[in-house]
């Protein structure tokens, strides 16, 4: 059981607050991912949790036992490093075994579990070598294997899947997923790629500026985000979003045509609607919003189609399934259904959100 | 545009080398040959390139000169412990200077510093009375103190230089692993930075063993005397000048030195380049 608590949990570097209050619960075997833009403290926040900076104020729990003063390697926690951090001069099972020799491990005990996590990880034929002698991806495995050997009760990631390339990068990530299988211990996971953190976590931490947007599981986010920022930030291609014109009754304006909202929805200003949910057709169709298409680009087994709607600045991103030969430099059309816009005020805050397709018709 | 390959730029660096080459290893080719000349040869107005007549008269009469072994072995003694005092004083004071954070840190790097701002000759007037007050004049421990305050901001800012280079999160993951801050500087830090370490030691050995100045002045007694003044009072004083002994017993003593930078080169070259190339 290793259940992580943070309560008001603030730091500030100078006069500089960079998290402005964190409340979170991490519960036992839970793989969590801190996203968040550049800057917003997430690696900040890690390195509190890690005990490597110290909290400024607030409490911080492990297992219901304070760990605010407690140094690193007491917490029970182990952190893998975007740089990977390997001790260059020492060798693989040296970098692996540094932890347990600072404990005070047998020396036959710290071989054993050294070669037991090096088999796991695949890199058991390596042992004797120097990290300089490794490729990115085996001095990765390196890493994660340095932290496996301590059996610590909450792993930490820091990023560390950046370093590689997009092939290694993928192959990783299932590595880590499977080792959250195995393993079933506690890790934090610490990532920009949005892809890593669908994909991995249980629950997903939105940061933004040093406060906790939102948290909530992958879906959750995705199909409901409690604000403008979070509708944002999460999925890719972004929303789009729609500033709402003129009203009347329960239609409003926008570029290039006009919306019926949902009635009693109070103080709307702005829509967001996902790539997905638009669709192009032929230009002047009633209902529809008309708007010139700039660019398309073709992924394959996607395509995304890039409207400029008079009046605005940012192209409309609509993202259409397969292979669609569409003329760019035409007048088009973009349907767009009222009941898949998710609907914010002008504090950004969500006033409706849309209704997911799959979770209707099941 | 310039090229580099080209024929033209090939002979006008060719040029240049040979133009830097020859200012760089005239002097030793002239201590050479006149380490080898007759002293008839050597005081010849008109002086010649080569050596007409080859003789070792005066490198025997330096090897028997006994008083040259004393002023080496006190040499090597005097800048031995001048640099090994000074790389372990650079090593803790540029590792505080890169890695921690404290109150008067850049002042007190500076101050170091600055006394690298005066001609060295100009301190000695100070040090003199300073060492003199202290009972320090004419002996070894005065000499290698002062050499040690020449040394040591350079050899600081070096280390300081390298240690800001090392990455922090290889620190950070061995605290993580549970390591106090001097184990982790001495597991961790120092082990990888053998060359640096090597490069100011060199450095600081090279400063006490080229110095004349000091060690004349500070130094009375002939029993402490080191080499560089040993050689100047023994065959360039008033009332004679041996130029060839002076060329054969400083080609002889220059060789410990030469032998040692063979075997070290290649820190002291990594040492130079360090951080240059990741």
């Amino acid at each position: 059981m290793s259940r992580l608590e943070l309560k008001d949990v603030r730091k500030s570097f100078g006069t500089t607050e960079v998290l402005k209050g964190i409340d979170l619960t991490v519960e036992d075997g839970e793989f969590v991912a801190f996203v968040g833009p550049s800057g917003c403290g997430k690696s900040t926040l890690l390195r509190l949790i890690c005990g490597l900076d110290e909290i400024t104020a607030g409490q911080m729990a492990i297992d219901r036992e304070i760990v605010n003063d407690v140094p690193p390697a007491k917490r029970g926690i182990a952190m893998v490093f975007q740089s990977y951090a390997l001790y260059p001069h020492m060798s693989v099972a040296q970098n692996m075994g540094y932890a347990l020799r600072l404990a005070g491990t047998p020396k036959a005990e710290i071989e054993q579990r050294v070669l037991a996590a090096a088999k796991v990880l695949r890199i058991a034929d390596y042992l004797e070598r120097k990290p300089r002698q490794l490729s990115g991806g085996q001095r990765q495995r390196v890493a994660i294997g340095r932290a496996i050997v301590r059996e610590p009760r909450i792993f930490l990631f820091d990023e560390p899947l950046s370093n590689l390339d997009a092939a290694l990068r993928v192959e990783m990530r299932i590595e880590i997923a499977r080792m959250k299988e195995r393993l079933g211990t506690t890790m934090i996971y610490v990532t920009h790629d949005q892809i890593e953190a669908m994909t991995l976590a249980d629950k997903i931490v939105v940061l933004n500026a040093g406060r906790v947007e939102q948290v909530g599981s992958p879906l959750e986010l995705y199909n409901a985000p409690v604000n403008r920022f979070v509708a944002g930030f999460i999925g890719s291609p972004k929303m789009n979003f729609l500033t709402l014109g003129a009203r009347h009754g329960d239609s409003y304006a926008l570029p290039g045509g006009e919306i019926a909202l949902r009635a009693g929805l109070e103080g709307a200003t702005t829509i967001g609607v996902r790539p997905e949910h638009l669709e192009i057709v032929e230009a002047g169709r009633s209902g529809t919003l008309g708007g010139t298409l700039t660019m398309t680009e073709h992924l394959g087994s996607d395509t995304y189609a890039y409207v400029a709607l008079p009046g605005t600045e940012d192209l409309l991103v609509v993202r259409l399934s397969g292979e669609r030969a569409l003329k760019t430099n035409q007048k088009v059309g973009v349907a767009l259904d009222p009941g898949m816009a998710h609907v914010f005020a002008a504090d950004g805050t969500m006033l409706a959100s849309a209704r997911p397709v799959a979770l209707e018709a099941a | 545009m310039f090229d580099l390959s080209s024929r033209i730029s090939k002979i006008v660096f060719g040029g240049l080398l040979v133009v830097i080459g020859f200012y760089l290893f005239f002097p030793i080719y002239w201590m050479i040959t006149s380490a080898l000349k007759n002293n008839a040869e050597l005081y010849q107005i008109i002086p010649t390139f080569f050596p007409h007549e080859i003789t070792f008269s005066h490198f025997w009469s330096a090897i028997a000169e006994s008083r040259l072994l004393v002023y080496l072995g006190n040499s090597l003694i005097t800048s031995g412990a001048s640099a090994t005092i000074n790389t372990i004083l650079a090593i803790y004071a540029g590792y505080s200077f890169a890695k921690y954070r404290y109150a008067g840190r850049q002042p007190i790097m500076l101050f170091m510093l600055s006394a690298q701002m005066f001609p060295f000759g100009l301190l000695l007037i100070s040090l003199y009375p300073v060492m003199t007050s202290l009972g320090l004049l004419d002996t070894r421990p005065g000499l290698i103190l002062s050499y040690i305050v020449f040394a040591l901001p350079v050899a600081t800012y070096m280390l300081y230089s390298y240690f800001s280079q090392v990455p922090d999160e290889l620190i950070d993951a061995a605290r993580a692993d549970g390591a106090s801050d001097l184990r982790i500087f001495h597991t961790i830090v120092l082990p990888i930075s053998v060359p640096p370490i090597v490069t100011v030691f060199l450095y600081s050995f090279m400063w006490s063993w080229n110095d004349l100045l000091y060690s004349l002045t500070l130094i009375v007694s002939e029993d402490k005397r080191t080499i560089g003044p040993g050689l100047l009072l023994t065959y360039l004083n008033e009332t004679n000048a041996d130029w060839g002994g002076a060329m054969a017993a400083s080609l002889l003593v220059s060789l410990p030195i030469v032998i040692a930078f063979m075997f070290l080169q290649r820190y002291f070259i990594q040492g130079v380049t360090a951080g240059a190339v990741k």
